[in-house]
């Protein structure tokens, strides 16, 4: 059997990918939508 | 302490990506091609146990009505489809050295295809309803018909006959392997939990700060 390493490495490259793909996603949605919360929110003023 | 979790995930996935490539013995018969299995396995179990809470997730919704078990259900379903993905691909990466074809249509092979179709038509479903409490119902539905499709992934090696092997680690009796190509194995199914169970918390999360 040969070696086959190309497949070892387009296997776990396609996996690394996708799973820090979908980290950095799950990151940046809840940075924003931290961000719209925080601007929504109304503002105290001095009285 | 939020980032906590997530780093512990990827410490273990890095001790996991170590003990395949370094530890693992090389296989007799497959050569190096086998260590795809350190990431196969571990991607389609996670899967059944996304899925496994789509299910519970879709129960309880039905029975509660409260919002929180469709939150569960919703990003348990949107993760379990990544992990389906992975699966697939990597089988496929997987059976072209070792069947000679990237796809064949294999009783395991199709019905995880079928399965991966279904969550995606689920996730379909949820994003085209805006009304929360019909998206719940309707989602909930399709989340416990799919869950059928679980066991018949499972079993389809043994109820049909399959290119795909039987079931090496779930299956009844000891594990028929090297005991440390079962470690090493254990050691990546822990890891791909872990990081299931970040993504799960920040996708909740995500759900939860959506509807406020």
């Amino acid at each position: 059997m040969p070696a086959n390493w190309s497949y070892v490495i387009a296997a776990y490259g396609v996996a690394a990918v996708a799973l820090f793909g979908y980290w950095r996603y799950l990151a940046r949605r809840i940075r924003a939508l931290t961000a719209r919360q925080h601007d929504a929110a109304p503002h105290r003023t001095a009285s | 302490m939020t980032h906590a979790p997530g780093w512990l995930a990827a410490v273990s996935l890095a001790a996991g990506l170590a003990a395949g490539f370094g530890y693992a013995p090389r296989e007799a018969v497959q050569g190096n091609v086998q260590r795809i299995m350190y990431l196969h396995v571990p991607s389609v179990l996670t899967a059944y146990l996304a899925f496994g809470l789509v299910l519970l997730g879709s129960i309880g919704y039905l029975a509660t009505r409260r919002p929180g078990w469709d939150r569960l259900a919703g990003a348990a379903g949107e993760i379990g489809v990544l992990f389906t993905g992975l699966t697939i691909v990597s089988g496929s990466i997987w059976g072209r050295p070792t069947w000679g074809t990237w796809w064949t249509w294999d009783a395991r092979l199709t019905s995880t295809a079928m399965l991966f179709l279904i969550y995606v038509g689920y996730l379909l479903l949820r994003s085209v309803i805006d009304d929360p409490d019909a998206r719940g119902r309707y989602a909930a539905v399709v989340g416990i018909l799919g869950a059928v499709n679980i066991p018949i992934v499972h079993f389809s090696v043994k109820w049909w006959r399959a290119l795909h092997q039987p079931s090496t680690i779930l299956g009844p009796g000891p594990a028929p392997i090297d005991p440390a190509i079962e470690v090493v194995l254990f050691l990546n199914w822990v890891a791909f939990t872990l990081l299931f169970a970040y993504f799960l918390a920040r996708r909740i999360e995500i759900a939860r700060l959506e509807e406020t």
